[in-house]
């Protein structure tokens, strides 16, 4: 879907590059790009987009070259649904969508007739007439998603889709996130600072900070290899000079009851059994501890921290 | 009630569209038209059609009744012919009203679209700057032409319906005064649409073109009166929309001459397109 190389790239004027040095290569399904505030999500979907040239690297988005004159092209091959309001507050949601499908290319009565389809598809079927500027949060971020879809894009991408929603139009709209995947086969590019929104639907997973990326792949894959975290159940606690052994496994977090929560220097799930054998210790259970997505985040910003 | 399939049909055909620029222009005038001033500048702008109508169909009557003609002759000053006379088919009152709608529908046409930050998804579309640019700045400048149009072509039409090409009329009107329509329409659809791009809202943009234009005339009045030279009238946007129906049609007692006029009109043209495109940029677009 999305492959770059060492993708740099350059605001005119700036001392040091936006992005610097990316290599990624994306599959199809729902990615999660996931940063703090200045990371570089929006440089990057900006590249992508083919608004920004690349300084230097190469990369392709559904087979295009960035930087090649067909990239303006493909624009019309890729939805964008912003993260700001970016709607026409003195249209309909119908005449808008309509409007953003021939400013993708459909001839007019195409427009007209996606127009009222993709606002069925995303909820807003009885208020289709009405002029934006009267729609609940909910309903603005129906008609945005609607005009990134009125197309058919083999490729959106998704800015702060759940910004400002209250949790049932979250959990609706992530419903909405995943249908488009599942039902229309588009790939999704998913940029929240929602950790729980990227957990829940994101089968991918790019993290970036000050212009890097610092972790990517898939959600289950980056949380085995990030995940070290261990809380390990003896039969009988241990003695003082056992729990002083236990350093040599990693580092100890708490010890309850002949519990104990330690981070395994090593990521090998046998290491803990043959080191409990070693010192006469029986070990009745290990149990991997599934970081949670946020715990994930920061290892990668921050891995001194974490 | 419709019925619709359960999820979205096949991929359409994206290669039928029209142009962007084209597509851009039409949604903008829908919804100038939704604006509803056409009521107002409907009537006045008719009203004053039919007072130009209204001259040339009187020395046609002059004309074919001679009881009535010479009791006309005595109205011969009222009824005067000539290049000023054709001039002020495109002049007077017409271009300041028609700079008041500019103002209104131009001036917000930009700024509308950066006060709802619609640029952005705009060019996150297959969209070209130039397609951007070229919409706005063609559709202030289709209105006026559109509404300067009738009056530079069907009092001449009238003449020649009545009495051919030998009429009160020139020939040669429509060679002279569309031409003008033109160039008074890319002028003030410049100003407009360049002055519009300042703003950060649409209120903003009306008196942005409305303090350039009136500005600027009160500017080059002054420095006329100063320096008592009547090129410095061509810094005015509003003098030079007066100026190039008279320079076209020949009158006499124009405030200045084809050099200034050229210049002015160029350096106009210019300046406010190179505004319109420097603050519509894609880099201005932030995501």
């Amino acid at each position: 879907m999305i492959a770059f190389e060492n993708l740099e790239v350059r605001y005119p004027g700036a001392a040091a590059p936006a992005l610097k040095g990316l290599s990624l290569a994306l599959e199809e399904g729902i990615v999660g790009l996931l940063g703090p505030n200045g990371a570089g999500k929006s440089t990057l979907l900006k590249t992508l987009l083919g608004l920004l040239e690349p300084a230097g690297g190469s990369g392709t988005v559904l087979g295009v070259a960035l930087g090649s004159p067909a990239a303006a092209r493909l624009r019309g091959r890729i939805g964008y649904m912003p993260e700001y309001d970016a709607l026409i507050e003195d249209a309909t949601a119908y005449e808008q969508v309509a409007f953003w499908g021939e400013l993708s290319g459909l001839a007019p009565e195409a427009a007209r007739d996606r127009a009222h389809e993709v606002l069925y598809f995303v909820g807003l079927d009885e208020a289709r007439y009405r002029a934006v500027s009267g729609y609940s949060t909910g309903m603005r971020q129906r008609v945005k998603l609607a005009q990134a879809l009125v197309h058919s894009p083999e490729l959106v991408f998704l800015d702060e889709p759940t910004n400002g929603l209250d949790p049932d139009g979250r959990r609706r709209m992530l419903d909405l996130v995943l249908k488009v995947h599942a039902e229309l086969g588009t790939g999704v590019i998913l940029a929240s600072h929602l950790l729980g929104d990227v957990e829940r639907v994101a089968d991918q997973l790019v993290i970036m900070d000050q212009g890097r990326i610092t972790a990517s792949g898939s959600m289950a894959g980056l949380r085995k290899a990030l995940s070290r975290r261990v809380e390990l159940r003896f039969l009988d606690p241990l003695d003082e000079a056992q729990a002083a052994g236990l350093a040599e496994l990693g580092e100890l977090f708490e010890a309850r009851n002949g519990t104990y929560d330690l981070e395994l220097k090593e990521a090998d799930p046998l290491a803990p059994f043959r080191w409990a054998q070693a010192r006469g210790a029986v070990l009745v259970q290990a149990t991997p501890r599934h970081d949670r997505l946020d715990e994930v985040l920061l290892r990668a910003l921050h891995p001194e921290k974490a | 009630m419709p019925i619709y399939a359960p999820s979205l049909p096949p991929k359409p055909d994206l290669t039928l569209g029209r142009r962007p620029a084209v597509v851009l222009a039409a949604f903008d005038l829908r919804r100038v038209l939704r604006q509803k001033m056409g009521r107002f500048f409907g009537f006045v702008f008719t009203v004053m059609l039919l007072w130009r109508l209204g001259y040339v169909y009187l020395n046609y009557f002059k004309g074919q009744n001679a009881t009535i003609g010479k009791m006309m002759d005595a109205a011969a000053p009222l009824l005067a012919q000539g290049a000023e006379w054709h001039a002020d088919m495109l002049g007077g009152w017409l271009t300041y009203l028609l700079w008041f709608l500019v103002a209104l529908i131009g001036g917000g046409l930009v700024a509308r679209d950066t006060l709802y930050r619609v640029r952005p998804l705009i060019y996150a579309h297959p969209v070209k700057p130039t397609d951007y640019w070229l919409a706005k700045l063609g559709l202030t400048a289709l209105v006026p032409f559109a509404i300067l149009a009738p009056f530079a072509l069907l009092p001449w039409l009238l003449s020649v319906g009545l009495t051919g090409l030998h009429g009160v009329m020139w020939a040669s009107t429509p060679l002279r005064l569309v031409p003008a329509a033109l160039i008074i329409a890319l002028l003030m659809g410049s100003v407009a649409s360049g002055a519009s791009s300042l703003a950060s809202t649409p209120r903003a943009g009306v008196a942005w073109v409305l303090g350039i234009s009136l500005g600027l005339e009160a500017l080059s009045g002054l420095l006329y009166g100063i320096l008592d030279h009547g090129a410095w009238r061509a810094l005015s946007p509003m003098s030079l929309a007066a100026e190039w129906p008279r320079l076209l049609c020949g009158a006499q007692g124009g405030a200045y001459g084809w050099g200034p006029a050229l210049i002015g009109t160029a350096a106009h043209l210019v300046f406010w397109t190179l505004v319109l495109r420097a603050r519509t940029r894609p880099s201005e677009a932030v995501l």
